[in-house]
């Protein structure tokens, strides 16, 4: 069982330090999907207590056999924003969270994407040290195969081996977690 | 032609190498290769895309505040259900027959409901514990305080019997009691309106240690119900004040 699976066995049997783990780990990244979905601090720092609350009082309805807690809690925290996107176009407060967002919401943007985007970037922190390292250096830095051997210093046979691993990781979290995996075992909104 | 070999799928997705004919031609033909290339691009994407939320700065520390308050008052009708005044004013129906230790929400707690019907007395230490416990998890360290009290003791209580009383800017009450007499029931908090004492709110039980951390109703004015009480409560079901007030002192902010 590695630290994720323990600290979401945990988390759902009440532990209250596992809590503030669970909130130390992914705070962050809850915080950012309510800034991407929102457009500002303000109510993504609403969101993210929101939704540490709601995951807390409703632990006993997350099923780490389903998907990650990460992966529970960017979807108990889509639904809220997206609520609260609802709440205010209903109120004609739309315009002005259209205003206050940095940048409009593009095609690439939606939550969903969002939330892909973070659960792979969880994934990719918690993958072997090497494995991490040349999937870095593909991703970020745009280096080839040779390239990335060459940096490292590792036969190329072995970046290959890594890359692949590594890609089918995260592809595998992504089809567990991601936003399009199946309906989470928790959340008011969404009917099962 | 064979389905593409994953290394080679890989550097397609990456972009790295472009399909050749014979590789096109394939994926044109071979739903499999062609989902699994996708899918590949896909996660490269977002892999590439995991840059911009990697070593992201933390919530700041009120977010972890509220979530604790927020928890705290959604504890609280567990340890403290909310009861009626002295005079039953605020009443609601069916809340008088209510066991005043029984959780109103029973579903999300049902694991706190067994002991509670088992030794209610013991449950509602537990409970109250919980609270403290959660609350007690990394509080910022100077949490201001806008008002104390100095509970002395009343005649029902032994002469050695104090407490302190602080409020905090986030709308705790911090109670530190000490030689208060043991109960067969629970001690119960309040806050009373001195001028017509038969006007109070309850806070909650005091757990089976010094320190208890109790959340003050959001928009509860102090300057009125700022007499401070520590009463002896019986397991009788009623909700109300026993009469039995052990401690008593005044806010001053």
């Amino acid at each position: 069982m590695g630290p994720g699976e323990e600290l979401a066995e945990r988390f759902r049997d009440g532990d209250e330090t596992a809590l503030r783990t669970a909130y130390e780990r992914h705070g962050s990244a809850v915080l950012v999907l309510g800034v991407r979905l929102l457009g500002n601090r303000a109510d993504a720092e609403d969101i993210t207590q929101a939704t540490f609350v709601a995951a807390w009082t409703g632990r006993e309805t997350f099923d780490p056999e389903r998907g990650s807690l990460l992966g529970w809690l960017l979807g108990i925290a889509r639904r809220k924003a997206v609520d609260r996107l609802r709440s205010a176009a209903r109120d004609g407060r739309i315009t002005d969270t259209v205003r206050s967002q940095p940048a409009p919401p593009t095609a690439a943007e939606t939550p969903e994407r969002v939330v892909d985007r973070l659960v792979v970037a969880d994934e990719l922190s918690r993958l072997p040290g090497e494995q991490r390292r040349t999937l870095e250096l593909a991703f970020f830095d745009d280096l080839t195969h040779p390239q990335i051997a060459a940096v490292t210093g590792l036969p190329l046979g072995t970046v290959k081996s890594h890359i692949r691993r590594g890609m089918a990781n995260l592809r595998r979290r992504w089809e567990v977690d991601g936003a399009a995996s199946g309906p989470r075992s928790a959340g008011p909104s969404r009917a099962r | 032609m064979q389905h593409l070999d994953p290394d080679r799928l890989v550097l397609l997705a990456l972009a790295e190498e472009a399909a050749d004919p014979q590789e096109s031609d394939h994926l044109a033909a071979c739903a499999d290769c062609r989902h699994e290339l996708r899918s590949l691009e896909h996660v490269a994407g977002l892999g590439a895309e995991a840059a911009e939320v990697r070593e992201l700065p933390p919530p700041p520390e009120s977010v972890w505040a509220g979530i604790q308050a927020d928890l705290a008052r959604a504890a609280a009708p567990v340890a403290a259900p909310r009861r009626p005044s002295l005079l039953g004013a605020r009443l609601r129906a069916g809340d008088g027959s209510r066991d005043p230790g029984v959780p109103a929400t029973g579903e999300r707690r049902r694991r706190w409901l067994a002991p509670v019907l088992a030794a209610a007395a013991a449950a509602v230490v537990a409970v109250a514990g919980t609270t403290v416990v959660l609350r007690g998890i990394d509080r910022p360290p100077a949490a201001e305080v806008t008002a104390r009290a100095t509970l002395a003791p009343l005649p029902t209580a032994p002469a050695d019997a104090r407490g302190a009383v602080r409020v905090l800017a986030d709308g705790e009450l911090v109670v530190d009691v000490q030689n208060l007499p043991l109960t067969t029931g629970f001690h119960e908090v309040w806050l009373i309106d001195p001028d017509d004492t038969t006007k109070m709110l309850s806070l909650g039980n005091l757990p089976a240690r010094p320190e208890a951390v109790l959340p003050v109703p959001p928009g509860t004015d102090l300057h009125r119900y700022r007499l401070v009480d520590v009463s002896d409560e019986a397991h009788d079901g009623d909700a109300t004040h026993s009469g039995k007030s052990l401690l008593r002192g005044t806010l001053t902010s």
